[in-house]
């Protein structure tokens, strides 16, 4: 048994990182708070999108833009690069969130090197660069400059070269993996494809087609149009891992803290049985002393 | 007669509700849109986008995106929207 000295130094121990995982729990979730309004913030705009590529792609059109055209895979001579753009958080300490999304990506590269590609990887966060670096894999690109506050500028400076590569013919598809940020307990791991754009489903709205005057024409617009919306899909990839990220890390540290608590309680009550126990020792030693003497 | 207006950026929605004109920078000139506008769709240059409501107007300085008229609602989305003070 631990001598009493030694779990009273474990007991403060504990206490002094239970404090540690409740301010953490604390920062987590008013953090979680500002990134969960802003994936809020930034639906209006990919609805918004959504429905106007919806209303202006057909079938005719779908054939002549090179975003929206499927390429032949690689077995077929079609291009063998394909990028996988990885987002995990710059920090750990957020439970099982950045493994889950590390395993995920795996399993998509595993997925697409068996369709014939060549997988690249970008980057997003130190954890999943830190992880396909120590595996052996090298980035094409890494960006752990975007951290907690993604903006859209930083969504567009990581497709904007994608787009035209792709658009140039040299890239046969570019995914994203990413959490989905369903709801504060839900978050799982996703890929989304990102090139070749999935054109949205026309007509969902009241099944009209509304008779636009277009200017300049349809061609044009979707020219404009289609890259904006790959940037949205990625910037809100952006915003809701974040909000992942911050959900992971404040049950992460609300377990931690929980479970702290627990190892207290019981390192409070061994060193408390222990010292009960010397005291009646003592006391015993005391009264066995006495009756020596008298007797 | 009023129409609805948003003007949204991906970072957030800027701007929701009634208006009777607004004048937008498209890519080749200013476009005016009273109520009743016809639907259009068109792509946005760089300028200032001005919304009128009764007496009063609010700017906003927008650049890149497009913009949207469809039953009585305009929607302009911009890539960057900067509100401009109501000095006007």
């Amino acid at each position: 048994m631990a001598s009493s000295k030694a779990l009273k130094g474990r007991i403060r121990s504990v206490t002094n990182t239970r404090k540690i995982t409740r301010t953490m729990e604390l920062v987590a979730t008013s953090k979680l708070k500002r990134a969960q309004d802003r994936v809020i913030a930034a639906r209006p705009y990919a609805d918004a999108l959504r429905s106007v590529i919806a209303d202006l792609v057909t079938p005719e059109l779908a054939e002549q833009f090179p975003l929206l055209r499927q390429p032949l895979p690689p077995a077929k001579g079609g291009p063998a690069r394909a990028v996988l753009i990885l987002l995990t958080s710059n920090r750990g300490l957020a439970g099982g969130f950045n493994a889950n999304l590390i395993k995920e990506a795996r399993r998509r590269i595993t997925a697409l090197e068996a369709e014939g590609y060549t997988v690249e990887l970008i980057g997003v966060g130190k954890k999943g660069v830190g992880y396909f670096k120590y595996v052996g894999r090298t980035f094409a690109s890494e960006r752990p400059d975007i951290g907690d506050r993604p903006t859209a500028e930083h969504a567009g400076s990581l497709v904007e070269t994608l787009v035209e590569e792709f658009a140039a013919g040299t890239i046969g598809v570019v995914e994203l993996v990413q959490s989905q940020f369903i709801s504060v307990m839900d978050s799982p791991p996703a890929t989304v494809r990102i090139l070749p754009v999935a054109a949205p489903a026309q007509g969902t709205r009241e099944g009209i087609r509304h008779d636009y005057i277009l200017s300049p024409d349809p061609a044009t617009l979707l020219e404009k149009v289609l890259p904006l919306y790959v940037r949205n899909m990625v910037y809100r990839g952006l915003v809701e891992t974040v909000a992942a990220e911050q959900a992971a890390r404040r049950t992460a540290m609300k377990n931690a803290t929980d479970n702290a608590g627990d190892i207290i309680d019981a390192l409070k009550r061994t060193y408390n049985r222990q010292r009960q126990a010397q005291i009646t020792q003592e006391i015993a030693e005391l009264v066995g002393g006495a009756a020596a003497l008298q007797g | 007669m009023k129409m609805r207006v948003t003007v949204i950026s991906p970072e957030a929605a800027v701007f929701d509700g009634e208006a009777d004109a607004v004048t937008a920078p498209a890519f080749d000139g200013q476009i005016g849109i009273l109520a009743n506008h016809a639907p259009l769709m068109t792509v946005l240059g760089d300028g200032t986008l001005v919304i009128r409501a009764g007496g009063s107007s609010r700017r906003f300085h927008v650049n890149g995106g497009f913009l949207q008229v469809v039953q009585n609602t305009v929607r302009v989305l911009a890539e960057q929207v900067e509100a401009v003070s109501d000095a006007a």
